[in-house]
């Protein structure tokens, strides 16, 4: 198989994978105005998370969905306990949630060692799909295609729905939507769990590619950082668009200038902040 | 005896250090319509706020048909069966017309009547029916008067904070939303009309509140403050 073609497979993979990561990290920054750095650690806990419940003897999908309650309830409570008392104060709020991303480092490497977990290609998904003549790794396209629905998914709720509108009506104007009767606060809280959710499902399903290992959240932090920055906070089309886009970057670079893989990630962030810092679909600047 | 719709006891109000309402008390009776005068800055808005929760009061009481609501949060005392129609409208900018009106949509507080739905604010402002899925930030002033006013609909409130409705607008608009107010009141709903123009609330008010630097200066029924000639001007006028 063509190389260039399976590197572009491979670049649409990751860029499902990141848009998972991202949609919440946009959705909580843009909505919330939250920069959650903690996000990097919801990845990688669900995913450590998905490995015990593996452990235990569960199927690979429901030890990911369980992996993303657990996750929906552990960001529930970190919104509600921590960062509720700091709104508005986005210094505090970097620092928390910093801060709380070194000490999640420091729990999973107590409870699940150092050594990087590989995990299995869910049963079914391990052969190959042949498309017009070319053969596609199933459980990539598998991956594509989850990130796909639960895009539009994101989308419906967020446009199409009255829940979606009273969040919308929250971040428009939140003292006017409490006086309309909305509890914002519940919510935001809402949003928070959803993000970390998904986050931690996309942690599991990235498993069996990049595998889990100690350092797996600082790696995927910045990447959505990136993503969200060129795509705009607040916005799923942008986070979907930078996903992809980071993507092919990240499996380009470092194929084609391994050298300076990390300039060609970082420098098209940079020229948006300099340029267009609302980001190519974004709400407002940062 | 019914208790009143609302009633504001001895109201101590801060914006930092500044005291924007001294011991304000202020009292709106089932079906009737109050009317809330004064100069700029004389307190007006920070009642409203205070009712409504987003202001919490440093003294005094707030009362909803004789239950506390006293600095509770706003989206309790909206449930409890109080909507704003707020100065500058505040509509929602990224929302639909539509929406705007359904996020707000509730059943009634209990004795409340439930009356208000889509279809009937859509019936009593057609030209929100027209506009229904346009953005609510492409609206006009006039069309956002009302939206504003439809959303405080959509809840179902038993009692109606509107602050200073005519700002803004033309003559013709002005007299569809005092026609609408009329309408409400005569449907028995509880109103507090802030406004800058004192004529628009002297036609429909049944009682009047003159507040001056925060305090109540005059409060009176219109037909009482008609018999004892209060002169207007020396509470309200700039010069």
């Amino acid at each position: 198989m063509n190389q260039w073609l399976l590197l572009g497979v491979n670049s649409i993979t990751l860029g499902g994978l990141l848009f998972l990561l991202s949609a919440g990290f946009s959705l909580i920054f843009g909505l919330m105005r939250i920069p959650n750095l903690t996000h990097g650690s919801f990845f990688m806990l669900g995913a450590y998370i998905g490995v015990s419940f593996l452990g235990l003897g569960l199927g690979f999908w429901a030890a990911a969905l369980l992996a993303a309650a657990a996750m929906a309830v552990i960001g529930g409570g970190i919104e509600r306990l921590l960062l509720r008392r700091l709104a508005g104060q986005e210094l505090a709020q970097v620092l928390v949630t910093l801060g709380l991303s070194f000490m999640i480092a420091d729990l999973c490497l107590m409870i699940w060692g150092g050594d990087p977990i590989s995990l299995d290609t869910p049963a079914g998904l391990s052969g190959a799909v042949p498309i017009a003549s070319i053969v596609f790794p199933a459980y990539r396209l598998a991956i594509v295609v989850i990130a796909v629905v639960i895009a539009v998914a994101l989308w419906l709720m967020l446009e199409r729905t009255r829940l979606g509108a009273m969040i919308r009506a929250g971040v428009d104007d939140a003292p006017m939507a409490r006086v309309v009767g909305i509890r914002v606060s519940r919510l935001f809280t809402l949003i928070f769990c959803l993000g970390a959710g998904i986050a931690g499902f996309a942690g599991v399903m990235g498993g069996p590619i990049l595998s889990v290992y100690p350092g797996l959240d600082a790696d995927m932090l910045p990447l959505a950082l990136i993503i969200v920055i060129l795509g705009g906070t607040g916005s799923l089309l942008g986070a979907l668009l930078g996903s992809i886009v980071v993507g092919f970057l990240y499996n380009f670079g470092q194929v084609l200038f391994p050298e300076i893989a990390y300039i060609i990630l970082f420098l098209p962030m940079l020229l948006i902040l300099l340029f267009r810092p609302q980001g190519l679909f974004g709400r407002h600047a940062p | 005896m019914a208790p009143d719709a609302l009633v504001l006891g001895e109201v101590d109000a801060y914006y930092g250090d500044s005291h924007v309402l001294q011991k304000v008390s202020l009292r709106l009776g089932e079906g009737r319509l109050l009317g809330l005068l004064g100069r700029n800055g004389a307190g007006k808005t920070t009642c409203m706020n205070v009712a409504v929760g987003l202001l919490p009061p440093r003294a005094g009481t707030v009362t909803l048909f004789g239950e506390a609501v006293t600095a509770r949060p706003p989206e309790t005392i909206a449930r409890r069966g109080m909507a704003l129609v707020p100065q500058g409208r505040h509509i929602f900018k990224s929302l639909s017309v539509r929406e705007n009106l359904t996020v707000a949509a509730r059943k009634p507080a209990v004795g409340g009547r439930h009356s208000w739905t889509l279809e009937a604010v859509f019936a009593s402002f057609p030209r929100l029916a027209e506009r229904q899925h346009h953005a609510a930030s492409h609206l006009s002033g006039g069309e956002q008067q009302m939206l504003a006013i439809g959303r405080a609909l959509m809840s179902n409130p038993r009692v109606l904070l509107m602050d200073e409705p005519s700002e803004g607008l033309a003559p013709q608009i002005v007299g569809e939303v005092m026609a609408m107010v009329r309408r409400l009141k005569q449907q028995g709903l509880s109103i507090l009309l802030v406004e800058q123009n004192a004529k628009l609330v002297l036609d429909v008010a049944d009682d009047i509140i003159i507040l001056n630097n925060g305090r109540v200066a005059v409060a009176d029924t219109v037909a009482g403050m008609e018999a004892s000639g209060v002169d207007l001007h020396h509470h309200l006028g700039v010069f």
